[in-house]
């Protein structure tokens, strides 16, 4: 497994917990239109997400991220950006 | 997809509430009574979902001001601060806010959204961070979202996830801000405000509380929550606003730091709007004399609070928060929450119909706000009210 898909994967587990039980999650999965998440679940989704990977992802960023692809991009560059 | 198409699903939000009777956006005061009572839709109601905390709306010192200043020196200043809009009174005002504090600065400004606004778009920039508490107020977002800053939130009066995040920011730490409330609008709970200075301490930040719903309402002085727990001396600006406990509108900032005068030349704000009308001026600056002369209004407004949450807490409410003048029922389902919000307003009770995603937790909520000018006979009416609204719940659901 990639670094990318382990990454998607860890968040596909924490997204299940914001989504509706017979919800179908994939990578391509779109928070707002597939999920039909309000905004402030997102939030909170996000904040779960920074705790997970030690992470903080700028609110401002939301507004171009979709998707739990999307956001694995993201994840993977903080990740990668952060001090030794 | 034209212009106003967006509008669709707005309408249908709209008409959704206004389906099962009366709309809970839709209230109108035919004419208000007295700071707990008003004609709604022909019938005398009382009045539980303001934030008329003190109850000095009709204050008759506050009044004979407003009146006095009113004929004095007109309608409005049709001007901004920065050009023709200031007049001694601001300034004085801005004299007196500062203080009420013991700090050195004040300012004042339109509306307390304006404040939020004007405060943090000055304060803020490309390059610094802000950490914004997770259910901070609309008017906090929107001011950061307005300065290119970086925007973290974390967990709501979780000091825990504020420090994790503040080192995530390495180096960054020291040019942040960390944005809080002192009382929370929606479910009625506190900040643990001494927990946030003690990261703001730790990591050279600053710190920034909105006492919207504190001010007046805290504090031996009724300075708000930093006042209360001793931490002025930790709090770098604190915002507050005169549309809840000092009846009036406007919006204020005051702080220990002598680079809040500079905010007047920076803060879109304050300099592109209209300053705040002589009279609103005159019923502020007695109101807050009131504030500070009559303890006896915070003692009042704490005795009714306590008395209506155990009453609700007695019926089996399931609340918010601890006690404060801020009470919040949960509700549970939306449908659930805005039948019973009907219910009380056709009982002749005016409470706040709060759904999501207004509310943190995605659930609905009946609130409540209770003000120093009720008495014990309009609580015991509410707490009448919501029992009968209980009963015709499971009358209907049986």
């Amino acid at each position: 497994m990639s670094a990318h898909t382990a990454i998607e994967q860890q968040l596909l587990a924490i997204l299940r917990h914001y989504a509706n039980a017979d919800a179908n999650l994939t990578a391509t999965t779109n928070f707002i239109k597939d999920l039909t998440l309000e905004s402030v679940r997102v939030l909170e989704f996000v904040v779960e997400v920074e705790d997970a990977f030690d992470i903080a992802i700028d609110i401002d960023s939301l507004s171009d991220i979709h998707t739990v692809a999307e956001l694995a991009a993201v994840v993977a560059r903080l990740t990668q950006d952060r001090p030794a | 997809m034209k212009l106003l198409d967006k509008f669709t699903a707005t309408t249908a939000i709209r008409d959704a509430l206004q389906r099962d009777g009366v709309s809970p956006t839709a209230i109108v005061i035919d004419q208000i009574l007295s700071p707990t009572e008003a004609l709604i839709n022909g019938r005398r109601t009382l009045l539980v979902g303001t934030n008329n905390y003190l109850g000095l709306t009709f204050d008759p010192d506050c009044i004979e001001a407003g009146r006095t200043a009113l004929t004095r020196s007109g309608t409005g200043t049709t001007g901004s601060r920065m050009a023709n809009g200031t007049y001694l009174e601001h300034c004085l005002l801005e004299q007196e806010l500062a203080a009420f504090f013991g700090y050195p600065h004040g300012m004042v400004f339109s509306t307390g959204y304006a404040a939020n606004l004007g405060c943090l778009a000055a304060l803020l920039g490309p390059g610094d961070a802000v950490l914004l508490d997770g259910d901070a107020h609309a008017s906090l977002y929107d001011g950061c979202r307005m300065t290119g800053a970086e925007i973290y939130r974390f967990k709501h009066n979780d000091a825990d996830s504020l420090r994790k995040r503040m080192r995530r920011l390495g180096a960054q730490a020291n040019r942040t801000l960390i944005v809080v409330e002192g009382l929370y609008s929606v479910l009625g709970d506190i900040a643990p405000l001494a927990d946030f200075a003690s990261v703001r301490d730790e990591f050279g930040a600053c710190l920034f509380v909105d006492e919207a719903h504190s001010f007046g309402v805290f504090g031996n002085k009724g300075g708000g929550l930093a006042e209360q727990l001793g931490l002025l001396d930790r709090v770098d600006f604190i915002v507050g606003t005169f549309s809840k406990s000092l009846g009036s509108i406007g919006g204020f900032c005051v702080s220990r730091h002598d680079e809040l005068p500079l905010f007047r030349y920076a803060s879109r704000p304050y300099i592109f709007t209209a300053s705040p009308c002589p009279s609103v001026i005159a019923t502020t600056r007695a109101a807050l004399r009131q504030i500070g002369a009559r303890p006896q209004l915070r003692t009042q407004l704490w005795r009714n609070a306590q008395r209506l949450h155990e009453g609700l807490t007695a019926q089996g409410f399931t609340l918010g928060a601890a006690a404060s003048p801020v009470i919040a029922v949960r509700m549970g389902e939306r449908d659930a929450a805005l039948h019973f919000w009907q219910r009380l307003l056709a009982a002749g009770v005016y409470t706040n119909l709060m759904l999501p995603p207004a509310t943190p937790d995605g659930g609905s909520l009946v609130r409540c706000s209770v003000t120093a000018a009720h008495t014990d006979a309009q609580i015991d009416t509410v707490l009448q009210a919501f029992r009968a609204a209980a009963a015709q719940s499971v009358t209907a659901t049986s």
